[in-house]
């Protein structure tokens, strides 16, 4: 430069370590690799901490214990010959943790909540994203607003109504209660709102012009165009109905018949063998129960686990 | 600073899996830049150039070959030691941060290697010189003023920018606020004290340093007993910084943008930003990617010139990457045009320009473009469609078809009916001013249309015309490979 | 033809009108209005009119009534649930924030077995709290792997054996939570990473930028409106916690007897499920819940304003 603040006898060196070209080659190349090392290092550790629980799950749910053989030891594998598939067995044998039942229940109130979101969800995204009328704006804003406030507000009161309305006892009553305050979510229709919005109008003044009416319209272009939402939507629902814990049980104090599998399992987890200073919580089995709980959304996540981190991991972006 | 590229490859690997082949990039490049050129690199999109450069800058690895600055290879040296500044194509200024930030931020990475200086001694000796012409001072003050009221912040501003000072310098200077004095006396008696109060605080410093055995030369450099004077290496402090922060903001004039977030700036001072973020630290190359494609069309007319004038007063090897021909041709001192990965051809604009190596060349450089013809060699010339256009030809290509390709502006109106030439069919005519295009049409024209620019006072109408052909814009092609034919 | 389509659209959105109405909108109303009812009845919805004193005694201002059960049950949500609930909610919130941002760029700088990571991390979101809260009472059990790999005698949970100290039982479970909320935290910081251009890396690369300042001054300030996100929403979920605790501890902890492992919604569900069904305090702490949430919320907008990068 013509004029420069800096002295002439000032030189700007970039800060590393190497004296000469070759030396600082090679400790790029060594520094990149032991940074490689050291990350895929790191990311192994944390997926064994992220693991860990469900294979000692799974492991101790096979190995032996009675009452003689409390001690179920740590033993990080076990010989193919000392498993103890009988476990299985003997956990849908104890009394008081009636697991068909209990899985009847569950698959019961997950499968109807799950349609009937699925109807009020697309039904609602139809009405916000494709019809004109008044208000509209104002009930969407509404949703949203709903969505600020923590759930916990709304249990004692909803406990009442559903006490009032004697929804507490006999089986369909239970399954509604059960279900019924969790069938509208605000955060599936936003999501299914924002994918109904990309479809272009054009589509629906076509299908206008070819004589379809908004009924057919959106059960075949727009449902067909957000399927992959709406299987997000199903998946998340699922889940999110198979994990459910605290309302279902606040439901069921009248008529345990009909518990959620999560409240049975935790009632389980009471459950011990032996009387006084013998008594021994039945590590086993409760394991067991956990794998029955567990796996079958483990399969879920695995088959669909594309669908499921899309949908979770919109929220965070749009923020 | 010299840049040579040999034997430079980029093969970006394929998925056989997914039977995706491997592509060449850049295949196989050699390219010697020179010291202080401007260097642009030239192609149609997807021809290798970008990936060249971004291989120059370290941000990607070659496959093959040597990157050589001056007598360093930096093959495969980290693109964070290259020393090199780089702008790219949406200019990738960090959005958090506003343009002062943005251009700072290389300079807070570097260190610096430099004499030791008794900053103080500087600043105190310099005070007293600026102080001598108390007047100016004052005015430079008074004149930051806004309806009478002087802010401090601003007055300081326009200190720095009258002296080329440090803010901290400035700022006490401001505080002695000795324009606050109005009558001349006690101005001057004020004024001497504070001399005298610099002085002596000079004296002690210098007095510290002694019974350190430490001298203080003329130019403030710390000396040691052996006269020599104390090397050291630092980081920059934030005067250091400042001063060439503004420096640069004003070789690229944005000097009054520098509080802004680059969401508020217009496209042409996001990219003279990201011009200065890419100077500030006195890079031993720049490196431009299509430094103008966001750009609208008349600023990046403005915007090359700037360019030009840049890099001449910086003096600093610079490559820039573009796929517009007229935009290299325009500024550059040398160019590059590069092809399916390959350089086709590289040399000064003009040269190139008067003598294209190939058929792609002759096609890529030039507005309009150059005309090509189906032609054939005859033992008398050169025919096109049974006229002969030139007596010139390659006894090699004897009664074999070739390219014919003629600039634009190689075509003479052929008022006298000479027995060479060609004859062409008007379809419009566009007035330029200065000169005239004509769109005409010809059986034997590969392509759309033919666009040739005549003298404008010639008059002609929308009929067939015979034109002459001048032989230096005229290059013949062989069919197959596209090589140029010489012709004599 | 507009009327027709103002009557379509009320009629497609009438399911979840009416769901959120009977379900969400009257029960803010009414959780509200019963906070500040004397006396209340659930059963029977009879009161003897307004008053402050719900929220008096569940903050500890009001002696607790003599005539009805569950004193020390009511007693404990200022003894245990409010501090617990802050405890666990300023210990696992940053923790795990901090701990995933640096999953999550480890994990965004590599290419090979990125997918097969994102996935084995995500995995606990999907599971089961009440089941993984028994799988963690299994490892940390007094003969469990925990304390076999640690050489450790430590009895970490309330058992039916062994005694153990606050202290522990807070470890584990703060483990627990930090473990089971960051996938999602993972998720969101990986969709935020890979939003942010590539230039920015390779302009701060051949600036010379050191790898850690790369972090700070990049990474950093583009992720904030992630980094926003996942704080007030991770805030608002640790003030809630409730499950994670039935999971691991059962009833121990929880119970008459000691009441040290409360927070404040397991509080609320305790009052509707056992005790004396108080629900006039359930209510008010569900106000009070409330309350606390939306100034944390707040205070954290207001902090964003000035750090976030929109």
């Amino acid at each position: 430069m013509k004029t420069s603040v800096l002295d002439k006898n000032t030189r700007l060196v970039i800060v590393t370590k190497g004296k000469n070209l070759n030396e600082r080659k090679k400790l790029d190349i060594v520094l990149r690799i032991i940074g490689l090392i050291f990350v895929y290092v790191f990311l192994i550790c944390f997926a064994f901490f992220c693991l860990l629980p469900f294979y000692w799950m799974i492991l101790t749910s096979l190995k032996f214990q009675d009452a003689q053989h409390y001690q179920i030891g740590n033993d990080f594998f076990i010989p193919f010959d000392e498993i103890a598939w009988s476990n299985y067995v003997k956990v849908f044998q104890v009394n008081g943790f009636d697991i068909p039942n209990l899985l009847i229940n569950t698959l019961t109130v997950v499968i109807l909540s799950t349609i009937g979101t699925f109807f009020i969800t697309v039904f609602a995204s139809f009405a916000f994203t494709r019809l004109q009328f008044k208000g509209r704006d104002a009930i969407f804003f509404i949703f949203l607003a709903t969505m600020m406030v923590p759930t916990e507000l709304f249990v004692t009161s909803n406990f009442i109504t559903m006490y009032r309305l004697n929804l507490l006892d006999g089986r369909w009553q239970v399954y509604f209660a059960t279900m019924a305050p969790f069938l509208v979510n605000v955060f599936y229709i936003y999501l299914l709102n924002e994918n109904f919005k990309q479809i272009p109008n054009e589509l629906y003044l076509a299908s206008k012009v070819d004589g379809k009416n908004d009924w057919q319209y959106l059960w075949k272009v727009m449902v067909p165009i957000a399927s992959p939402t709406l299987i997000t939507i199903i998946i998340l629902k699922v889940i999110s109905g198979w994990n459910a814990y605290a309302w279902p049980k606040t439901i069921v104090l009248n008529d345990p018949a009909y518990a959620q599998i999560t409240v049975g399992l935790r009632d389980f987890a009471e459950f011990y063998i032996g009387n006084g200073a013998e008594r021994r919580e039945l590590v086993t089995l409760q394991m067991a129960g956990t794998v029955i709980v567990t796996v079958p959304l483990l399969i879920l996540f695995i088959i669909f686990r594309k669908f499921i981190m899309r949908g979770v991991g919109r929220a965070g972006i749009k923020g | 600073m010299e840049i040579l590229i040999k034997n430079l490859s980029k093969i970006f690997k394929g998925d056989p899996k997914k039977s995706i082949e491997d592509t060449i990039a850049v295949d196989n490049v050699t390219i010697d830049m020179k010291d202080n050129e401007l260097v642009g690199i030239l192609g149609p999109s997807g021809c290798g150039k970008s990936t060249t450069l971004y291989m120059i800058a370290g941000l990607k690895e070659p496959s093959n070959g040597e990157i050589w600055f001056d007598n360093e290879e930096v093959t495969n040296l980290a693109s964070e030691k290259r020393g090199i500044g780089f702008v790219f194509q949406n200019y990738a200024l960090y959005p958090h941060m506003n343009v002062y930030k943005n251009i700072s931020f290389p300079l807070t990475n570097l260190k610096v290697e430099a004499y030791k200086k008794e900053n103080k001694i500087e600043s105190l000796v310099l005070e007293n010189k600026l102080l001598e012409n108390i007047k100016e001072l004052n005015e430079v003050i008074i004149s930051s003023s806004i309806k009478n009221k002087i802010s401090k912040e601003r007055a300081i501003l326009f200190l720095i920018d009258k002296y080329i000072i440090s803010p901290s310098f400035a700022k006490r200077l401001y505080s002695y606020k000795l324009f606050l004095i109005e009558d001349n006396t006690l101005l001057n008696n004020r004024v001497k004290e504070i001399k005298e109060d610099n002085l002596k605080e000079i004296e002690n410093i210098k007095e510290k340093y002694l019974r350190k055995d430490i001298k203080i030369d003329e130019e403030f450099y710390l000396v040691d007993r052996n006269n020599e004077r104390i090397k050291e290496r630092r980081r920059l402090s934030k005067d250091e910084i400042d001063l060439m922060v503004r420096e640069v903001a004003r070789l690229v004039q944005i000097e009054d943008q520098l509080d802004k977030k680059p969401k508020e700036l217009s496209g042409g001072q996001q990219q003279r930003v990201a011009i200065a973020r890419a100077l500030v630290k006195k890079p031993r190359v720049l490196l431009l990617d299509e430094p103008l494609s966001n750009l609208d069309a008349r600023l990046r007319i403005k915007t090359r010139e700037e360019i030009k004038r840049i890099q001449k007063e910086t003096g600093i090897t610079t490559v820039f990457v573009t796929h517009d021909q007229e935009e290299a041709m325009s500024i550059c001192d040398e160019i590059v045009v590069m092809n399916q990965g390959k350089v086709m051809q590289s040399g000064k604009p003009i040269d190139i320009y008067k003598n294209p190596n190939n058929l792609f060349v002759a096609k890529f450089l030039g507005t309009p473009p150059i005309n090509v013809f189906k032609g054939l060699i005859k033992e008398d010339g050169i025919y096109v469609d049974n006229e002969k256009v030139s007596s010139l030809k390659n006894n090699d290509y004897i009664n074999k078809e070739v390219y014919v390709g003629i600039r634009p502006e190689g075509f003479i109106l052929n008022e006298n009916d000479e027995d060479l030439g060609i004859s062409l069919r008007v379809k419009e005519i566009t007035l330029n001013g200065k000169d005239t295009t004509l769109t005409l049409e010809h059986d034997s024209f590969l392509g759309e249309e033919i666009k040739i620019v005549v003298d404008s006072d010639l008059a002609l109408s929308i009929a067939t015309y015979r034109f002459k052909v001048k032989e230096n814009k005229m290059f013949v092609f062989d069919k197959e490979s596209e090589e140029r034919i010489s012709i004599e | 033809m507009e009327n027709k389509n103002n009557y379509k659209g009320w009629l497609y959105l009438l399911p979840a009108i009416i769901l959120i109405v009977v379900f969400t909108i009257y029960p803010i109303i009414n959780t509200f209005y019963i906070s500040f009812l004397k006396d209340y009845n659930y059963a029977t919805g009879a009161s003897t009119g307004f008053t402050l004193d719900n929220y008096g005694v569940i903050l500890g201002f009001t002696e607790f009534p003599s005539n009805i059960t569950g004193k020390g049950q009511v007693e404990a949500f200022l003894r245990y649930a409010l501090p617990n609930t802050m405890l666990i909610t300023f210990i696992t919130v940053p923790i795990s924030i901090i701990f995933s941002l640096i999953v999550a760029v480890a994990l965004n700088s590599i290419k090979a077995l990125q997918k097969f990571f994102q996935t084995v991390f995500f995995t606990p979101y999907v599971t089961n709290i009440i089941a993984i809260g028994m799988v963690f009472g299994v490892l940390f059990s007094q003969n469990g792997l925990i304390n076999d790999i640690f050489n450790l005698d430590i009895s970490w949970l309330p058992s039916a054996g062994g005694e153990t100290t606050y202290f522990h039982a807070m470890v584990v479970l703060c483990i627990e939570l930090i473990w089971y909320e960051m996938p999602f935290k993972i998720l969101v910081f990986i969709g935020g990473l890979q939003n942010i251009d590539k230039q920015y890396y390779e302009a701060a690369r051949v600036d010379s930028t050191p790898t850690i300042k790369k972090f700070w001054k990049i990474t950093v300030p583009l992720l904030s409106p992630q980094i926003l996100y996942i704080s007030i929403t991770s805030f608002i979920d640790g003030f809630k916690e409730y499950q994670a605790i039935a999971g691991l501890f059962n009833a121990r902890g929880t119970s008459p007897l000691s009441y040290n492992l409360y927070t404040v919604v397991y509080f609320i569900y305790d009052q509707i499920q056992t005790g004396g069904r108080n629900i006039n305090y359930a209510c008010a702490a569900a106000i009070v819940l409330f309350l606390i949430i939306l100034l944390f919320t707040f205070l954290q907008y207001l902090v964003s304003k000035k750090r976030v990068v929109y």
